[in-house]
């Protein structure tokens, strides 16, 4: 008889486990209830982060050891990639004064304003896509940094993504590449609006909600809109053309971006301190 | 179960964490990275049976869901359920024979995943199913089909203090 009974006992449990993660997902899933779930995460964080900053100085180097071994070829890729890069910018800092007028000319007749004036918080990555599921990076400013969520994160050429939880000391930026992540954004002469949408990790992002007919070319630059009410301000490089179809029939061309920002290159980032308009 | 299982379990699991928000991150093929969380129910489910297989899974499942961004909980759901169904289609069979916990683990890795996605897109997750997904599984279950042996007998280890092979059959090491 002992073994039937453990049976039922076995499966008394799962269900119970079971029950208790379906009430702990709608919990987390519920607008009104999900500050119980982010309240707990971010005590989780506070605690694990200095444990885990510590691990990370003593296994960095080993971890780097079997990243450079198995992307050896990779390695060298990028490394070409990068003495090609600095010849490019050695020539850019030789007209970039000449640049930086016009920047601030063209800025000026958009009447866009000037993101300078913005203040920005820099931060270190500490962790980058810590689920295979979710395009995140994890920094190493929170709450106490004056970083709230909602707070756009540009760096490295362009927007790179949205806070999505402050902790006390750090905090997770969703990027754009995230499936979840969708960002308002304008281009063009007359100025055309559209969406920036990310497919998850790997997957090229699209711009949605253009119509068949409207100018646009490859490697054109999208820029934040800043709408009224709109996540970001006016004005930051989002992403560029990669690819542009018009499918017969189709209600909106289908137009694949990149972003601006190279976001496998993401050591350090801004935090933007703006907030939404509402 | 003792006070003192429990606090070497949570040891094993914290353990498997730190290994994993760190070393495990930094390994990548294809995008992808191993997911050691999932490897916690596995082994569990091989060494103990379905009900400490369950337990486990949703003990690593929410210590992962704390330090993930996506929904919480999920994990944990998807942890009991591993460790509960390796855990009862294994029974014995898997003793003595050490390439059969790989097959287990490699098998269940790939089970795991991809019903973590599935779930993920019906709670409105939908880019979770999208064209990395064949990388995740073949990166996590590989890795994890590698390391079930070394994990089975860690397990042992911390909660019986005996990485033997018998743990499930004995009257001592039956149950956590």
């Amino acid at each position: 008889m002992a073994k039937p009974r453990r049976s039922r006992r076995t499966l008394t449990t799962l269900i119970v486990l079971i029950l208790v993660s379906v009430t702990v997902i709608s919990i987390d899933t519920s607008g009104r209830t999900h500050s119980i779930t982010s309240g707990l995460r971010s005590a989780a964080n506070d605690i694990f982060s200095p444990l885990r900053a510590g691990v990370n100085d003593v296994l960095e180097p080993i971890g780097n050891f079997f990243a450079g071994a198995v992307h050896y070829g990779s390695v060298v890729q990028e490394n070409h990639k990068l003495q090609a890069e600095l010849g490019r910018l050695r020539q850019q800092v030789v007209t970039q004064p000449f640049e930086e007028r016009q920047l601030r000319q063209v800025l000026a007749l958009q009447h866009l304003p000037f993101l300078g004036q913005i203040p920005t918080v820099t931060a270190e990555t500490l962790a980058v896509d810590a689920s295979n599921f979710a395009a995140t990076i994890q920094i190493n400013k929170g709450r106490s940094d004056g970083v709230q969520v909602g707070m756009p994160v540009v760096g490295s050429g362009g927007l790179v993504g949205q806070i999505v939880q402050a902790n006390h000391g750090s905090s997770t930026v969703r990027l754009l590449t995230d499936g979840q992540s969708k960002v308002g954004v304008t281009f063009g002469n007359p100025p055309q609006q559209s969406t920036v949408d990310g497919q998850g990790p790997g997957d090229p992002m699209t711009a949605d909600f253009i119509a068949p007919g409207t100018p646009i070319h490859l490697q054109q630059v999208m820029y934040t809109n800043g709408l009224q009410g709109g996540e970001f301000p006016q004005g930051i490089p989002v992403a560029f053309v990669t690819s542009v179809h018009t499918l017969a029939g189709a209600s909106q061309i289908s137009v694949q971006v990149q972003p601006m920002a190279n976001l496998n290159q993401l050591t350090y980032v801004d935090v933007v301190q703006w907030y939404p308009t509402p | 179960m003792t006070p003192r299982r429990v606090l070497r379990i949570l040891l094993v699991v914290l353990l498997v964490l730190l290994v994993q928000s760190t070393l495990g991150l930094d390994v990548r093929l294809a995008g992808a990275h191993p997911d050691l969380m999932l490897l916690l129910p596995i082994a569990a489910g091989l060494a103990f049976g379905p009900e400490e297989g369950a337990l486990m899974g949703f003990v690593a499942g929410m210590a992962s869901d704390l330090l993930l961004p996506t929904p919480f909980g999920l994990s944990a759901l998807v942890g009991c359920l591993i460790g509960f169904g390796v855990g009862s289609t294994t029974g014995r069979i898997t003793e003595g024979i050490w390439w059969l916990k790989s097959l287990v683990a490699l098998a269940a890795s790939a089970v795991a995943v991809m019903l973590y996605a599935v779930l993920g897109a019906v709670l409105g997750q939908e880019q979770f199913l999208n064209d990395g997904l064949v990388a995740v599984v073949v990166v996590v279950s590989v890795v994890n089909a590698v390391l079930a042996p070394a994990a089975v007998r860690m397990l042992r280890w911390a909660v019986v203090g005996s990485g033997a092979d018998d743990t499930r059959s004995s009257p001592a090491g039956a149950r956590w």
